[in-house]
């Protein structure tokens, strides 16, 4: 079982002959692409965990505004390391991640649109408080 | 000439067509209707001697020989059949393999001296019937229809007779019941009629069941059903002798059968006087002269099949026998005239099957053709008198008509004397043989038993037919006396004064009173029939003003011609007897009818038919031959028994002696049955009431005809109703209850299945569907919480699950 | 692309930076911080792209993601979210079950993202194994100098541009609709009902519902000339 978190644990360093700690100074000190994937996947899951969890519903539209960011600084990490290794479409990426923002725009206004409707029928914006749909 | 012979039925066919078809349709008269009717039957008549006369006597004289008109093509293939195994005959006793017979059965008539002599009986006799006819019937409504009928059955006899094959003869027999049933029930409107004339033909049924079976049996045995081809067979046959029966005895017994429905012998004659209610034609020509002799021309015909069988042989003779005591001891008491002359007809045909079943067949047809001239004579000559007494029938009214009718008188007087045996009448001639060859014969035992009832039936044969004539022409005029008719009479006559009914001849019919012939005219025409009446009257004495009266000569030439016929027309036949006197055993040649009939009678002893091939040699040979059989006759079939004839001829050592014997006999015995009748009847009235009390049960058993009528119906027709009532009740209940119950069964098969379906099924399905409802609902329905983010957290537990499963492989090598 | 010396400090605190805002956005009470903190939040993953040398993306999320999305947010949450506080300490999380379920299933998220993370890193390795570029490779001596002229210019913009619109205009264009169609259904998602009723877009039934609720929306009625 323990075994299981070898590979997180190497996460934190990066291969090196040397011992383990300074293994991970020296992957703190120079951080490589998985660095970027780890935070962004944290970031996901903070998002991932506002969705789930906050009452508000505007927070949980900013939760999913963390989701999607997240997921941008995936494509840009990659974005990078795929132009140094020599990737043809290195910048395609950057491109998705344009876009992204675009529909995340465009999802933001229609969302609160939403959201705006919503609080002039109900008066409220907890989201508990919205459950015609309870048997 | 004889190649014409095919037209002999035809012309009666297509008159009777014409009139049946077109005579009401163009209001034919009857003159007309009468016309194309006896002229048909005239041409018939005058075929049918010339084709005799050339068969027989002419150029190119094919006697002894049969004439088939297939041999000149006037004739056709009528029921081609296919193969047919032969099951029965010598062959399978000797074990070979069945051998097999194309059956075609051919429409093709056969001229031979049997069929000669029938055909010129039916149309002869029939001719003269038709011109009588023509008088009795005359104002008849369905004058054209009894025409029509009289026309085909002329068709059906001839096709009958004249048949070269037992189909044919089918054909025919069936064709003359079924005139027979038409014109018994002419008067249709008449309860009595329709009784009878089902009567008639139910009972002939039952005898033609007998007959077809005999035909079966003939095909299947012989492979054929054509004459010639049966009896050159046949006669290659072993003789059955008593005891023995085989195939050809149950051949015979079947068509014995058909001729006791068909010419009324014990015990299926009830239908012959019941038949009495046709019109009075139709009694002479029908029941006495022609179709009930057609049983007689069957036996005949098979001879040969019949002669095989001795047991069949003694049937035969004793029923005739006891069928001629049975009828002429009913006759004594009869007071209706026609009834008197059908139970002598029955008794009278008794004789003639007597005479087939000693092996007499030739006497036979020849008492037919002496019956067919007295009996006819006699039934027109009673006509003339119902016609005369304006209906009357009974006797009882009758008497002292031999003023008043004097041709009816003499010629029945011909008729009489004929019945009676009376030499040189026709009737002396035939029932004497018929006697002797009884007392003589070496075919079959108990000859002498047979001889005895026919001497006794003889006697009472001559003692009611004089008592018929001493009631109806002789004595006291009793019509005078009493008012026409009994209490019925009365009140017909009250009834008439009363203006409450209108007169017999006015009407179409009178209603179901058996005395009167309805419809027949009051005399001769009248053609003011009202003014008649009223100058008449009615009621009491002058009813009887109604005088008795000749008859038209229609009417009496026809009995004229009978008359005749009946005195001489026993010349043919003119017994051995007499060969003192004529000088040869058969005198006449050919013309003989025992030697015309030769060549169709079947010798046990030569095991041959009798004639020789070649023409003209028959008189010698035939005339030495004739001794030799009797003798010959015996040891073929064994020995016979006590014979009366042989046991007189040894008494008197003299064989003319004996024969003049018994000659004498006859005459004597019929002369006492005359002396009785007139004793009873016209010198000493009053003794025949005596007697009638001395003899009670006697008279009252006879006058009702020893209740045979009674007896069928009890133990035939109502228990055949029973029956029909039984099978009826058991279909209704039993096999109707069985359906019904089935569906009864079903309606409650299909509740209870409902029922289960219902309540037991459907609760299952329901109870299981409340249940897993009731388990099941408010899981589900916990998951409906309308809280977003628990389906936001059910998505992504389905995400992680999903990625889980796809790197399931590394992961469980991860924890390894 | 491993980030050294300066890169590699600014890297973690911008790192970490965006974790702990993300982090506050979600735990925040009020609403209005929560937007703030997501902005910062934002902003520092916009260092981590130009760290990545992806200062064009920088700068669009900057401007289109913080500059009009969050302030998009923060209008609606002005017009929607004034009345939380005042009535009083509202509960900000769902009820129990739900965030420890919450919780519980993020855990092993983590796990399981970092689990992968590590597979696929360490199998791209493989694939692509270090090269060996020294960082000034990075720099593109043609370029101009930066305002500041320390640095040189890079060609990001210019590549983002190409790349954009040769091999992504129809994406492009697709994009620019799906703003169009946003911007009406916006619009005609946040009408009022009088705004509605004007324009006589109001199903019948709802009208005489709203109209029995609140009476005095006759005056709303559209004039049928």
């Amino acid at each position: 079982m323990l075994s299981f978190f070898n590979p997180v644990l190497a996460l934190l360093q990066q291969e090196s002959e040397r011992g383990q700690v300074s293994q991970m100074v020296k992957a703190a000190a120079h951080p490589d692409l998985s660095k970027f994937l780890v935070i962004g996947a944290l970031l996901f899951i903070i998002g991932v965990a506002g969705v789930l969890t906050r009452r508000n519903i505007i927070v949980i539209f900013m939760s999913i505004e963390l989701i999607l960011n997240a997921a941008n600084l995936n494509f840009i990490a990659f974005s990078r390391y795929l132009r140094e290794v020599g990737s043809v479409n290195a910048l395609a990426g950057q491109i998705f991640t344009v876009f992204v923002i675009v529909v995340a725009a465009a999802e933001a206004a229609i969302g609160l649109g939403i959201v705006i409707a919503l609080y002039r029928n109900k008066e409220t914006i907890w989201v508990d408080e919205i459950d015609l749909l309870k048997w | 000439m004889y190649k014409y012979i095919w037209l002999v039925p035809l012309l009666p066919l297509i008159g009777a067509a014409i009139n049946g078809l077109l005579g009401r349709k163009f209001r034919f008269s009857e003159r007309l209707i009468g016309g194309i009717a006896v002229g048909t039957v005239a041409l018939s008549f005058l075929i049918s001697v010339a084709a005799v006369y050339s068969y027989g006597f002419g150029g190119n004289a094919q006697w002894p020989n049969p004439y088939l008109t297939s041999q000149d093509g006037f004739s056709f293939n009528w029921i081609p059949s296919g193969a047919v195994a032969i099951n029965q005959g010598a062959h399978i006793a000797s074990g070979e393999a069945p051998r097999f017979a194309l059956l075609n059965i051919e429409w093709s008539y056969q001229l031979d001296p049997l069929s000669s002599v029938f055909m010129l009986i039916v149309s002869g006799v029939g001719l003269c019937i038709f011109v009588f006819a023509t008088g009795y019937m005359h104002g008849e409504t369905g004058f054209y229809r009894f025409f029509a009928y009289m026309g085909l059955f002329m068709f059906a006899m001839l096709v009958l007779v004249m048949g070269s094959n037992f189909v044919m003869m089918f054909v025919g027999w069936e064709g003359v019941g079924l005139c027979s049933y038409l014109l018994i029930g002419y008067y249709f409107d008449r309860q009595e009629a329709a009784n009878a004339s089902r009567k008639a033909f139910i009972t002939n049924r039952i005898g033609d069941f007998g007959f077809a079976l005999a035909i079966f049996g003939v095909i299947a045995t012989f492979g054929s059903a054509q004459y010639v081809d049966v009896f050159n067979q046949a006669k290659t046959f072993p003789i059955e002798l008593l005891g023995h029966w085989g195939i050809l005895s149950w051949i015979a017994l079947g068509l014995f059968v058909g001729a006791c429905g068909k010419s009324a012998q014990l015990p299926l004659h009830v239908w012959l006087p019941d038949a009495m209610a046709g019109p009075t034609p139709v009694s002479a020509l029908i029941h006495a002269a022609t179709m009930v002799t057609a049983g007689l021309y069957m036996v005949t015909r098979t001879n040969v099949i019949f002669q095989h069988s001795q047991t069949m042989l003694l049937v035969v003779a004793l029923v005739g026998a006891a069928t001629a005591i049975f009828a002429a001891t009913i006759g004594i008491t009869q007071n209706d005239i026609k009834k008197v002359l059908a139970y002598s007809t029955v008794s009278q045909l008794g004789f003639m099957f007597m005479a087939c079943g000693v092996g007499a067949f030739a006497i036979g047809i020849f008492h037919v053709m002496t019956h067919a001239f007295f009996k006819a004579l006699m039934f027109l000559g009673a006509g003339s008198v119902i016609h005369g007494m304006h209906h009357e029938q009974d006797m009882r009214r009758m008497g002292g008509l031999k003023k008043y009718m004097p041709y009816t008188y003499w010629t029945f007087l011909a008729g009489w004397l004929a019945i009676c045996g009376i030499i040189p009448f026709s009737g002396f001639w035939s029932k004497d043989e018929i006697l002797w060859k009884a007392a003589s014969t070496t075919q079959i035992p108990l000859g002498w038993l047979v001889w005895l009832v026919g001497t006794i039936a003889a006697t009472c044969t001559a003692f009611y037919m004089t008592r018929l004539v001493a009631m109806t022409f002789w004595g006291r005029e009793r019509f005078l006396e009493a008012p026409a008719g009994g209490e019925a009479d009365e009140a017909h006559a009250a009834a008439y004064d009363k203006g409450l009914t209108t007169h017999d001849a006015m009407r179409p019919s009178a209603g179901d009173r058996p005395r009167h012939e309805p419809g027949e005219h009051v005399g001769p025409v009248h053609e003011d029939v009202a003014a008649h009446v009223a100058t008449h009257g009615h009621g009491g004495h002058e009813h009887g003003a109604h005088m008795p009266h000749e008859s038209p000569p229609s009417m009496w030439v026809p009995l004229a011609v009978l008359a005749l016929l009946a005195t001489i027309g026993g010349f043919v036949g003119i017994g051995p007897a007499f060969r003192s006197v004529t000088g040869t055993e058969h005198p006449g040649g050919r013309l003989h009818i025992v030697t015309w009939l030769d060549p169709i009678i079947w010798n046990p002893v030569t095991r041959e038919f009798n004639a020789t091939e070649g023409a003209g040699h028959e008189a010698p040979a035939t005339e030495t031959a004739h001794p030799a059989p009797v003798e010959a006759a015996a040891t073929v079939y064994g020995n016979t028994g006590f014979n009366l004839a042989h046991s007189v001829e040894n008494t008197t050592h003299s064989e003319p002696a004996t024969e003049w014997i018994f000659i004498l006999i006859s005459l004597v015995v019929a002369g006492i049955g005359m002396l009785l009748g007139g004793l009873f009847y016209v010198w000493r009235p009053q003794l025949a009431g005596i007697w009638t009390q001395r003899l009670r049960p006697l008279y009252v058993a006879s006058y009702n005809k020893y209740w045979v009528d009674e007896f069928y119906g009890w133990a035939i027709t109502r228990r055949t109703m029973d029956a029909a009532r039984a099978v009826y009740s058991f279909d209704a209940k039993v096999v109707d209850g069985i359906v019904n119950g089935v569906a009864w069964l079903s309606r409650l098969f299909s509740r209870i299945v409902g029922g289960i379906d219902k309540y037991f099924v459907d609760g299952i399905v329901n109870a299981i569907a409340a249940f897993i409802m009731r388990l099941m609902s408010p899981l589900f329905r916990a998951a409906q919480t309308g809280f977003t983010q628990n389906y936001a957290l059910v998505m992504v537990l389905g995400l992680m699950l999903a990625v889980a499963i796809f790197f399931a492989s590394d992961i469980a090598t991860a924890f390894r | 692309m491993t980030l050294s010396g300066y890169e590699a400090l600014f890297f973690w605190i911008f790192g970490l930076a965006a974790i702990f805002a993300g982090l506050l956005t979600v735990m925040a009470r009020n609403a209005v911080h929560s937007a703030l903190f997501l902005i910062s939040s934002l902003v520092s993953v916009a260092a981590l792209f130009v760290l990545a040398h992806a200062e064009f993306i920088a700068g669009v999320q900057i401007l289109v993601y913080v500059g009009g999305v969050m302030v998009l947010f923060l209008f609606v949450i002005m017009l929607v979210n004034v009345g939380a506080e005042e009535r009083g300490r509202e509960e900000i999380f769902n009820n129990q079950r739900q965030v420890t379920a919450a919780l519980i299933f993020c855990l092993l998220l983590v796990a399981g993202v970092l689990y992968a993370v590590n597979r696929g890193y360490s199998g791209l390795q493989i694939l692509h194994p270090k090269p060996e570029v020294p960082a000034e490779q990075q720099v593109d001596p043609s370029q101009p100098k930066t305002a500041t002229g320390s640095s040189q210019a890079t060609k990001n913009s210019e590549g983002v541009g190409n790349n954009l619109y040769r091999y992504g205009s129809l994406p492009f264009e697709i994009a620019s609709v799906l703003l169009l169609v946003a911007i009406i259904g916006s619009v005609m998602l946040a009408r009022t009902l009088k705004q509605e009723a004007s324009a006589d877009d109001v199903d019948p039934e709802t009208l005489q519902e709203e109209l029995a609720r609140d009476p005095e929306l006759v005056n709303l009625e559209p004039r049928i000339e």
